[in-house]
């Protein structure tokens, strides 16, 4: 159930998950510290869509240099 | 009315008068915050992001007691919730044919500045150190807009497994953006 937090925190969990997690999240203040500190990284993969070859076909990973 | 009624009656109505007043109080604390930062997810849709952070605070409502979490945990929350909006109205809009509008866009067509596109380096990079088990989750999550069963199926391995290797995976992300100064 703790490592559900990150999948949570990304907005990826699905439907049938979310509800029972926010309750678990309720009472665990170990996926609540988490949940902080992690709240910032959705942000900073989505800087990844502002390179051109981010594109939606094309995944980030292709950009070998 | 009973007096044990009464009393709880009165309480009920105190109870709800404090809801409204952390209400009135989370939007004067975040409201202008979480605007700025969810426009930022809706291609600068700022009817888009009003509406997400107006439906972020009702939830918040309807879980009043979350909202005597201490205030960083709260905006962390707010900004989970937020984007769990964003995205699920960005699902919703790409299933209607004629409404396939990908908000980021407008952001590939204006670069917005140097320091974004170098912060967007660092991000790239701490991917690309990962390992091929973390980033692939990560990739075939978030970054594609799907779920863990869906990311899952196409992976062919168990939803656990994906939750597991993305838990890890973003963790270990974490601590290499936190190296390179970019953790936000």
């Amino acid at each position: 159930m703790h490592e559900e937090v990150v999948a949570y925190v990304l907005g990826v969990l699905d439907e049938e998950d979310l509800e029972e997690f926010e309750r678990h999240l309720d009472t665990c203040a170990r996926c609540q510290a988490e949940l902080q500190d992690m709240a910032e990284i959705p942000s900073r993969l989505d800087e990844l869509k502002h390179l051109p070859s981010a594109a939606e076909d094309d995944p980030p990973m292709s950009m070998s240099r | 009315m009973c007096p044990v009624l009464g009393h709880l009656a009165g309480k009920l109505e105190s109870t709800d008068a404090e809801a409204e007043h952390r209400i009135a109080v989370l939007y004067q604390e975040f409201g202008g915050p979480l605007l700025r930062h969810v426009r930022k997810s809706t291609g600068n849709d700022l009817q888009w992001a009003e509406d997400v952070v107006q439906e972020t605070i009702v939830r918040a409502w309807r879980h009043s007691a979350r909202l005597q979490w201490e205030p960083s945990l709260i905006w962390a929350w707010l900004l989970t919730v937020a984007r769990r909006i964003v995205i699920d109205g960005r699902r919703r809009k790409s299933v209607r044919p004629h409404e396939v509008e990908p908000p980021e866009v407008d952001m590939l067509a204006v670069p917005d500045g140097s320091e974004r596109a170098l912060s967007a380096m660092v991000v790239a990079d701490a991917l690309r150190s990962l390992s091929e088990e973390h980033r692939e989750v990560i990739e075939q999550t978030y970054l594609r807009d799907r779920t863990i069963n869906e990311a899952a199926e196409i992976l062919g391995i168990p939803p656990g497994t994906v939750k597991s290797r993305l838990y890890y995976g973003i963790r270990a992300l974490r601590v290499l953006l936190r190296d390179k100064g970019v953790a936000g």
